[in-house]
């Protein structure tokens, strides 16, 4: 047993997109930062942008490990010093918990561990232990259906369509329409009268590829966070023609305007296969293979027991910045009732608040982690030691 | 299976007072309660007791005990007359968490209710709900036919 008491956890939320963390107890996480490693090759020559595998699968990356570090080092923490609640993916496999936790002991020597799955603190933060989550955050989207508290596994499914996608939509449309987009570091600009700016060319010379890239989706990603609203039907081109076009001022002063695009693009989660009339891209290749957010819902329920079938329906829970988007709610609720048994009571659920729904998982894992009567449950590393990593399973089942 | 699942994944280690069980029985076997109400106690770290509902209590008595802001387990015993003219009587779990409450409040509840639930043997249905339509007379009468 660890009595966790005296100091407070640390909490970990590594999404595919950003990563989450801060001390329990907290109500927000204190720091939140893209999951990307800049390394730096050849005397500083080069300063590489990679993005940071999903969290699902980077237990297995050494990428994984730098992230951590960096998170770490972030905090201002010595991670021997805290009991660390780190929330992992639903779907994670034993293997890849045995993993999470070996490194945890061995490489950050951490004094007690806590795994939690997503799907079940995003539940409980709602005052649910039975639910269906629909976490739709920036790397992908996974549906898991949950019941007192335990993830069923059968009932797990994953998309890649996630924010980061959606702004690739974004990005390449735009680029089909002639504009591009200057990275934020590429220019100056001076106010030279009041209200009057020049924008100055800068050359930094040994930037790459895949850094200007990562500064070109930021921007894409703030126009489709700006914009872009679910349409309340499904998408079609002729009826969304003479829209009213959105303007949208980018950082360099040039003014865009965007028209259809802005429920086009949102109606991709709805409909993959809207994705081949996007200019550029094309070239997805799983857009057949991947259903929309209500066929997805509808699937994972049904692979459930038919006794909580009808309770799954009633709670569906949205969470994950993706899942913000405007009109998201409404539609896939609308959706759902016109697909579901004609018994079934379809209810979607969503914190008001953004932030709650956003950090959903890392709230959850803050408020467990700090509970007084939460503190003997902690996978210490005496227990570690003594019974192995497999003990984790039982422990943090 | 229960005892495989001795823990439950991210529960909150709350435990559970002795009384909750005895009342509990007291509803089941003698009928002295129409229901009633348990809340988390915080320092002692376990679910204790907060409101009993007498026999002759109504259901509308019982939606006046839930707070409005907060959360609550209940039990609630459900009287009714089947279409064969047969007295009847099923037992509701009711997890009790209105959208408006803490968020704090909200994932201790949740956390909590699996082991909580688990000590009250004999429970017919459980419920969660998060406003007042959710526990309408009309869905108890639903699940109970």
């Amino acid at each position: 047993m660890y009595g966790g008491d005296e100091v407070s956890a640390i909490v970990l939320d590594l999404g595919s997109y950003t990563c989450k963390a801060g001390y329990a107890g907290e109500d927000a996480p204190k720091a939140v930062f893209p999951s990307v490693v800049g390394s730096i090759y050849q005397a500083g020559a080069t300063d590489e942008v990679k993005h940071e595998k999903d969290s699902d699968s980077m237990y297995d990356s050494e990428n994984a490990d730098k992230t951590k570090t960096r998170k770490l080092e972030r905090l201002l923490i010595d991670p021997k010093e805290h009991p660390m609640l780190l929330a992992e993916p639903s779907f994670n496999t034993p293997q890849q918990r045995e993993k999470a936790a070996e490194l945890m002991f061995e490489s950050y020597k951490v004094p007690a561990l806590f795994l939690a799955k997503n799907a079940v603190l995003t539940s409980f933060a709602s005052g649910r232990a039975t639910s269906l989550v629909v976490d739709s955050g920036g790397g992908s989207t996974t549906i898991a259906a949950v019941h007192d508290g335990y993830v069923l596994q059968k009932a797990v499914s994953t998309s890649p369509i996630g924010g980061e996608f959606l702004t690739d939509c974004m990005m390449k449309s735009l680029e089909s329409k002639g504009v591009m987009i200057k990275p934020r570091y590429s220019f100056k600009r001076k106010e030279i009268r009041p209200g009057e700016f020049q924008t100055v060319d800068l050359d930094i010379p040994n930037t790459t590829e895949s850094y200007k890239l990562y500064s070109q989706r930021a921007v894409a990603s703030d126009i489709k966070e700006s914009v872009c609203r679910v349409p309340d039907t499904a998408f079609e081109e002729s009826a969304y023609a003479n829209v009213p076009m959105t303007p949208y001022e980018l950082p360099d002063g040039q003014t865009i305007e965007i028209g259809a695009d802005r429920f086009k693009i949102p109606d991709v989660l709805f409909n993959p296969s809207l994705v081949q009339t996007i200019p550029g891209m094309e070239s997805f290749a799983g857009s057949a293979s991947v259903s929309g957010l209500p066929q997805m819902v509808i699937e994972s329920i049904n692979r459930c027991d038919a006794d909580i079938k009808r309770e799954l329906f009633s709670s569906i829970l949205l969470a994950g910045g993706t899942a913000s988007m405007l009109q998201l709610k409404e539609r896939l609720e609308k959706e759902l009732m016109e697909e579901a048994p004609q018994a079934a009571r379809v209810k979607v659920l969503a914190s008001g608040n953004s932030i709650e729904r956003r950090f959903s998982v890392w709230i959850g894992g803050s408020i467990l982690a700090s509970l007084g009567s939460f503190q003997q449950l902690w996978f210490s590393k005496a227990e570690y030691e003594e019974h192995g990593v497999s003990n984790i399973q039982r422990k943090c089942p | 299976m229960a005892f495989l699942r001795s823990y439950s994944n991210a529960s909150s280690g709350m435990g559970v007072a002795d009384d909750c069980k005895h009342i509990f029985l007291e509803l089941q076997r003698k009928k002295t309660h129409r229901y009633v109400v348990f809340k988390i106690d915080e320092k002692r770290k376990e679910v204790i007791v907060e409101k009993i509902g007498g026999a002759t209590e109504s259901y509308d008595d019982f939606m006046a005990s839930l707070p409005e802001n907060d959360c609550r387990y209940a039990i609630y015993d459900f009287d009714f007359v089947t279409e064969e003219n047969c007295q009847k009587s099923k037992i509701f779990f009711i997890a009790w968490s209105p959208s408006v409450s803490r968020i704090r409040a909200k994932m201790l509840y949740a956390a909590s209710k699996d082991r909580f639930r688990r000590e009250l043997d004999g429970v017919h249905y459980e419920l969660q709900a998060t406003d007042p339509s959710e526990l309408d007379l009309e869905i108890l009468r639903e699940r109970a036919h």
